[in-house]
């Protein structure tokens, strides 16, 4: 029974952290239609960047995140200005945009390895060891501190896209993108605001998962899977549907531990991405559109 | 290139083919190749195949799979294991490899609905998720170690004919298929899914089928590559570094068109090849670059240049396709 | 004798029902117009029909078979084939490639004709020459008549037009209404369509069926619908509503 309550804390303290991943993924997908296919990349590169921060300066990984976000943002604009934009929208840019965000991820894989070589790097600061006592359970600080912040990335998240002007139109392109050319409002600079604001939030949740798991030039893949598999399921364009189905995914794939053999966990990831699309067969949007 | 052509122009081509595999065919005895060339010749016809028949996916069908290493890996490993364990002869565990990845890729039957970045998406987990439990079924593959199989030079030196066969015969297919009425159903499938279906036709059907084919022949490549070096090892065989091989390939020579993996191949083994010897940590990042660039500039990678050049020199009637 | 027949055809998307227990009838060699004021479900009783969609409930027969839920692809095979209200060509393929690739599932036809069939089709419409052009270098009304000339080297029995007329010039209109007859006359199709241009639906139709919010609240000929007190209702009432909102 203590166990059962131990791995339900370590699930949500483990879906913070896959929520703050998914958010940066969903808001690329839902304001532009692009799967952000680099998303694995961005997520190295602001661990590897974390990384560096505490290692050459010291500066605490949770206190050098609003760097890595700004560092990530400049990422994300650059890569909508340079390369992005320029593929058409809607079906006929799909397979390019996949292949073009793709070497992205290539080139951010080669640079990591090229600057960090290809060791298992983790961010271990001098409380990472210590533990809080919660209802019985030993649970570690980071990963307190990591659902902590991640709660805050989800309100925060929350306030830019319902209370602001910018949110608004966010959200409004993210709707009708046409429409709002016709509206007025500059479409390519919310795009380019959107990307930032998705690679940012990517970069941030590198940092985080850099806090506690290792990670070397190759990860993101599995992260992009878990990442896609709560996109699908919380639905675009809800903040607390992606926290939700965040929830799910780290309950199963710590409870998975129980009836699959260790070396599968990380596959549960790909089961559950089956799962999910295979009920839901068309994916989020299911059919075309009819009036 | 429109499906619907002059007999005539085809006619040029096809011969122009064949007498390039005769050339190829005859090259080791005639030029004494050395052994470094002959091998790296026999390598560069196997990639040919596997990116030929990725692109029936990739290109004709339109659907990019990150995770054709399933059943190249799949291919390789149940050739090799035919040979250790039933002491086969190599063209059958080969072919034994290659129907083991085709029913494998039908086991993908439920992701094969999917379109786009949804499908996409799911063949890097494909991808993963077999090298994951290859990777740990070690009675099979050997683990992390990986399967040794008995070194046999004569089969090494006569793979050359093999590879160069079996190269032949699917740039032969692609070429068939391109211009058969199945080439053309295809294209309207990889333009819009939902109206091909109003059309009449089903999707699925041939999603399912060209993934069994192109997984087929993938798996056979595998089964040769097995008795190439004579050494598998899951991370490599099922790795994604493998997969996305396959897509570099295609890609850079020139996504969809018939030439294009051929051209891409080559390139691949060759640029591979110079650079593991001199900048080994740039290749991923080299290639990167490459996609970012193709993609922006020239879709059709390096055919949609060839074919830019030619027509300066002969302009076609009709306007060119988008 | 019925080509085409529904019972209690019903689809529900979640709490909204699109189209709510829509019998109809189709003849042979008949023009059935579909009309209904915005959103009353016109689309997607096509979609149900044509095979995109499923439906929650009901049936749908073809020439007494039972075809109730069939995919698109089948319902295509089995003779029930329908336009887009956005046309959607395939832009890969040449025009002559376009309507070839239709030609080859024509019921019965084999594959060899399908080529005969493109040129025979193609003709019909009126879209000869731009064998070898890409649908994209078309006008509108260009696309249109390739959509339809798609639809018909099927070799349909029923055809579904969604909003053909819509968005072409009166001339053009005029052209495509006497396409539509001669689909019906000269290739014995039963056609279903749909329009916001009354006109052109109210004379081309032998009978009318209408729409309101789901429900069928009227069938008849084009006169006995356009006198029903309901039908008045449903299209003013939405007026009145409109011209009271501020």
């Amino acid at each position: 029974m203590a166990r059962l309550l131990d791995m339900g804390l370590s699930a949500v303290l483990l879906a913070g952290l896959y929520a703050t991943m998914a958010y940066g993924l969903g808001l690329i997908y839902g304001v532009l239609r692009v799967v952000n296919l680099a998303h694995g990349g961005v997520l190295m590169a602001g661990a590897y960047l974390g990384f560096c921060l505490h290692e050459r300066f010291g500066i605490d990984p949770y206190l050098s995140l609003p760097i890595v976000a700004a560092a990530g943002f400049a990422l994300g604009v650059v890569l909508y200005q340079g390369l992005v934009r320029r593929i058409p929208r809607g079906a006929a840019g799909g397979p390019a945009s996949l292949l073009l965000l793709f070497g992205v991820w290539l080139v951010l894989r080669n640079l990591a390895y090229l600057v960090f070589t290809g060791n298992d790097r983790t961010i271990r600061t001098a409380y990472v060891a210590s533990s809080v006592a919660i209802g019985g359970s030993h649970v570690s600080v980071n990963r307190l501190i990591v659902l902590g912040i991640s709660a805050v990335i989800a309100v925060a998240l929350h306030v830019l896209l319902r209370r602001t002007q910018i949110g608004r139109a966010i959200r409004a392109v993210a709707q009708n993108a046409d429409s709002c050319t016709l509206a007025g409002i500059d479409v390519h600079r919310v795009y380019a605001l959107s990307f930032g604001l998705g690679t940012a939030l990517s970069g941030v949740a590198g940092v985080l998962l850099a806090t506690i798991f290792s990670f070397n030039p190759s990860s993101g893949s599995s992260e992009l899977l878990k990442s896609f598999v709560v996109v699908v399921l919380g639905g675009l364009g809800s903040i607390s549907g992606v926290a939700l189905a965040a929830l799910l995914v780290a309950t199963a794939e710590v409870f998975a531990i129980l009836i699959l053999p260790a070396y599968l966990t990380t596959a549960v990831g790909f089961l559950l991405l089956v799962l999910v699309l295979v009920v839901r067969p068309g994916g989020l949007f299911g059919h075309r559109v009819l009036s | 290139m429109t499906a619907i052509r002059p007999r005539a122009a085809w006619r040029r081509v096809d011969v122009g083919c064949g007498a390039a595999c005769a050339i190829l065919a005859l090259l080791p005895p005639v030029l004494e190749l050395s052994a470094y060339a002959h091998n790296l010749m026999t390598l560069t016809f196997l990639m040919i195949a596997g990116a030929l028949a990725w692109n029936w996916m990739g290109g004709f069908v339109g659907q990019v799979s990150f995770g054709h290493a399933a059943m190249f890996g799949v291919g390789g490993f149940v050739a090799g294991r035919l040979m250790l364990s039933l002491h086969l002869p190599a063209p059958i565990c080969w072919l034994g490899g290659a129907i083991v990845a085709g029913i494998f890729a039908l086991g993908a039957h439920p992701m094969l609905r999917l379109r786009g970045p949804y499908f996409s998406i799911a063949t890097i987990g494909i991808g993963e998720a077999s090298r994951l439990v290859f990777t740990y079924w070690d009675r099979f593959t050997g683990g992390a170690s990986g399967l040794s199989l008995p070194l046999d030079g004569d089969l090494k030196y006569q793979l050359y004919w093999w590879a160069l066969a079996f190269a032949a015969l699917v740039a032969a297919s692609s070429v068939v298929i391109r211009r058969s009425s199945l080439g053309l159903k295809l294209l309207a499938i990889k333009a819009d899914a939902d109206a091909a279906a109003d059309v009449g036709i089903s999707a699925t059907f041939y999603q399912d089928l060209i993934f069994v084919l192109s997984g087929a022949v993938v798996g056979l490549s595998g089964g040769l590559y097995a008795s190439y070096f004579s050494y598998i090892e899951p991370g490599d065989m099922f790795g994604f570094d493998r997969s996305i091989s396959f897509v570099l390939m295609a890609v850079i020579g020139g996504v969809g068109t018939s030439l294009g993996p051929i051209l891409g191949a080559v390139v691949f083994v060759l640029v591979r090849t110079y650079l593991l010897a001199s900048y080994p940590q740039l290749y991923l990042g080299l290639y990167g670059l490459l996609l970012i660039v193709i993609i922006l500039f020239e879709p059709l990678g390096l055919t949609g240049l060839a074919r830019r050049v030619l027509r300066r020199i002969r302009p076609a009637p009709g306007g060119a396709p988008p | 004798m019925t080509r085409l027949s529904t019972r209690g055809l019903t689809k529900r998307f979640g709490g909204l029902c699109a189209v709510d227990g829509v019998a109809l009838e189709l003849g042979e060699r008949e023009i059935l117009g579909v009309i209904g004021p915005n959103g009353a479900g016109k689309t997607t009783l096509f979609s149900l029909i044509a095979g995109s969609l499923r439906p929650t409930s009901g049936d749908i027969f073809l020439d007494g078979e039972r075809v109730t839920g069939l995919p698109a692809h089948r319902c295509v095979r089995a003779g029930i084939v329908r336009t887009h209200q956005i046309v959607r060509p395939f832009g890969n393929l040449t025009v002559l490639e376009n309507v070839v690739v239709a030609a080859m599932h024509a019921r019965g036809g084999a594959t060899g004709h399908a080529r005969d069939r493109a040129a025979e089709v193609l003709a019909f419409v009126d879209l000869t020459g731009r064998d070898g052009q890409y649908p994209g270098t078309l006008t509108l009304a260009g696309r249109k008549r390739l959509e339809l000339a798609r639809a018909l080297a099927t070799g349909p029995r029923v055809i579904l037009l969604d909003e053909v007329v819509a968005g072409t010039s009166p001339v053009e209109a005029q052209a495509f209404a006497a396409l539509i007859r001669r689909i019906r006359d000269e290739r014995g199709i039963s056609v279903i369509m749909t329009e916001h241009v009354m006109p052109a639906v109210m004379t081309l139709s032998d009978r009318v069926i209408v729409l309101d919010r789901g429900k069928s609240i009227a069938l008849g000929t084009p006169q006995e619908v356009v006198a029903n007190p309901r039908v008045i209702t449903a299209y003013l009432g939405t007026a009145a509503d409109e011209a009271a909102a501020p």
